[in-house]
């Protein structure tokens, strides 16, 4: 535990200040819930790529990824790398510029006015559960970093965070969010560049990084081996010991590499890192998940809505080298810190490297990471409801000053939730990015998959398409059933996944058995009606109408 | 033993079969079949339809930019 300075205290208020002075401004040409809810449709390119990139960041990632790559090396790369880059591509060519077209406010509006309402209802719902828990997991780890970093206490982290954000989004809503992203995002980049830069210079550069990565990874391997090996029978000793003969010899541990093997302790092995992340679990974030593609939604134009997703592309490729590289720094310098609370590693690098001024200016990176995200889910968790709740089923009728007030309204008790779900986590001892990958992939391949049925074929009819998503959600929380210990001991079985966090393989077979249904259902039932299927791609011309 | 064990086994085996060398390729070659994608696209869906365009306006670019470094950092690591 380190402390801060007044210099440090300095910068941090500087940046907080600049942050609600900017959202605070944009709020004050807030008349419409269009203007809350899309910023009247104005949003230029960079604005939005930027933003798409930080929330995407967000807290989450800087010390769940940071406290990942710790545990398992760069390989939790692939999650910004070929989990963000060929998704942001193909939707932004392919399907944000569509349902920019459809001129939707949220996804589940699409899926009503391409399927039915109760499709629209049930995605609603879910993505609603998964941002409102997702609130207190990113306000939590606000809280435990600043702990770990200044001893500052857990409750008026969380207290302090979640009024400061929300009071720039009650006031501006998704322009305040996207405007005070570009600036955070900036801010973010620079202060993990510059810890970056530090960090590999106090080990003497790259190469000796590297190998001592190596060294120190290589020795937690082996006992992570000889761990395994005490549990178990002799006959799985026996094989486990002839497959796994090279590598107890290899000096290069699996810490530098992207492509890991099927029975890797990563939650990344390469069948999971390619059908999983590559195929569902990506393209279903970056089109599925409102957060991500409400503010594409708010671009002033389609050509600057797919601009953005390709700006935000390129831009990621450089994210992973900021989140994960400070985690392999803090493996070499703090090798004792063990897996069960490599979440702490950052606070504690944060406090060995950096001096006084640009410990502050790196702690206010690290708030404007978690707030741009904060901000985010905080603003499309009110879009959700007030769209695809209030409006649709309590106040058809409303205007737009009813739901800019709905909106404010909604804002308000999703900060008191979040601050409530932070304190409820406080004794959970999970990392935080599983609890967020884990919950992310309860829906997102079912979301995945009802969105490609309904925008690539017309033959999809709205019952299969319900049926389809229900069984898809259902697979996935069976399978996470399926594999906590003390169900299976109930049940007498073995955990159903060898490696430790199997969320991607959860999402991989959810959209799977939900396309299965949506394709058989959609054979048998009959297709819907012109004014739905003209929802497919092709079927909407550029200013909206049926093309 | 389930029958939803009996296919995660099957699946493993199968996997495991696989060297990373070519689990590499696979990686890398779905980046080089977007690329292929990207290029083919018309222009009028990658550039401003409201004005004559400059070069640097037509995303195409960038986006074989991005699947460039792609393909760099998964050959290097």
């Amino acid at each position: 535990m380190t402390q801060l300075t007044s210099i440090d205290f300095l910068v941090i208020f500087a940046y907080l200040a600049v942050t609600m002075a900017i959202g605070l401004w944009i709020g004050s040409y807030v008349r419409s819930g269009s203007d809350f809810f899309l910023a009247g449709r104005s949003l230029p390119w960079w604005a939005v790529g930027m933003s798409l990139v930080v929330t995407d960041m967000g807290g989450t990632d800087l010390i769940g990824l940071g406290g990942d790559a710790y545990r398992y090396g760069i390989v939790m790369g692939n999650f910004e790398w070929i989990g963000c880059v060929p998704a942001m591509i193909v939707g932004g060519f392919v399907f944000i510029p569509h349902l920019w077209r459809c001129r939707v406010t949220t996804i589940p509006e699409y899926l009503e006015r391409r399927f039915n309402v109760q499709l629209r209802s049930a995605v609603a719902a879910c993505w609603l559960f998964f941002m409102a828990c997702n609130l207190g997991v990113m306000l939590l780890a606000s809280a435990r970093f600043m702990n770990s970093l200044a001893g500052w206490d857990l409750s008026v982290c969380i207290l302090v965070t979640a009024l400061l954000v929300g009071i720039y989004t009650w006031a501006g809503g998704l322009g305040a969010v996207v405007y005070t992203d570009v600036m955070q995002g900036f801010v973010v980049i620079g202060g993990c560049i510059l810890f970056v830069v530090i960090g590999i210079f106090e080990l003497g550069g790259i190469e000796p990084l590297t190998d001592k990565v190596h060294v120190v990874a290589r020795l937690k391997d082996r006992d992570d081996i000889r761990q395994r090996e005490q549990s178990m029978s002799p006959q799985e000793l026996a094989a486990f010991r002839a497959k796994n003969h090279q590598r107890r010899f290899q000096t290069e541990s699996e810490h530098l590499s992207l492509v890991l093997p099927v029975d890797t302790r990563s939650p990344a092995p390469w069948p999971a890192v390619l059908f999983g992340l590559c195929f569902i679990v990506g393209p279903g974030y970056w089109i599925g998940n409102q957060c991500m593609v409400q503010r594409a939604l708010g671009a002033k134009s389609e050509y600057e809505a797919k601009a953005s997703y390709i700006y935000g592309a390129l831009i990621k490729n450089l994210i992973p080298f900021l989140v994960a590289i400070p985690g392999l720094i803090a493996l070499v310098k703090f090798p004792e810190i063990g897996h069960g609370r490599a979440d702490e590693a950052l606070g504690r690098l944060v406090g060995a490297l950096l001096p006084t001024g640009l410990r502050g200016a790196f702690v206010a990176a690290f708030l404007a990471a978690l707030m741009s995200s904060v901000d985010s889910y905080l603003n499309s968790a009110t879009s959700l409801y007030v769209n695809d709740f209030y409006r649709r089923f309590y106040r058809p009728s409303a205007d737009e000053g009813q739901m800019l007030a709905v909106g404010r309204w909604t804002t308000i008790g999703f900060v008191a939730w979040g601050i409530y779900f932070a304190f409820q986590l406080m004794e959970f001892p999970v990392g935080i990015y599983t609890i967020f990958q884990t919950l992310a992939s309860f829906f997102v391949g079912p979301t995945f998959a009802v969105l490609l049925a309904g925008m690539l074929s017309r033959s999809a009819s709205g019952d299969a398409a319900v049926t389809g998503f229900y069984a898809g959600v259902l697979t996935s929380l069976g399978l996470f059933g399926l594999n906590q210990p003390g169900i299976c001991h109930w049940l007498g079985l073995k955990p159903l996944f060898q490696i430790g966090q199997p969320y991607l393989y959860y999402s991989i077979w959810s959209f799977v058995v939900a396309m299965l249904f949506i394709v058989v259902f959609s054979y048998f039932l009959r297709s819907d009606p012109p004014e739905k299927t003209c929802y497919a791609i092709g079927g909407i011309g550029p200013e909206g109408g049926p093309a | 033993m389930t029958f939803l064990h009996w296919i995660g086994d099957a699946l493993r085996q199968l996997f495991e079969q696989v060297p990373l060398s070519v689990a590499k390729w696979l990686l890398i070659g779905q980046f080089l079949a977007l690329i292929f994608w990207v290029v083919q696209l018309r222009s009028s869906e990658t550039t401003p339809q409201d004005h004559q365009s400059k070069w640097y306006e037509d995303l195409k670019i960038w986006a074989w930019l991005a699947l460039m470094m792609q393909i760099v950092i998964y050959g290097i690591f």
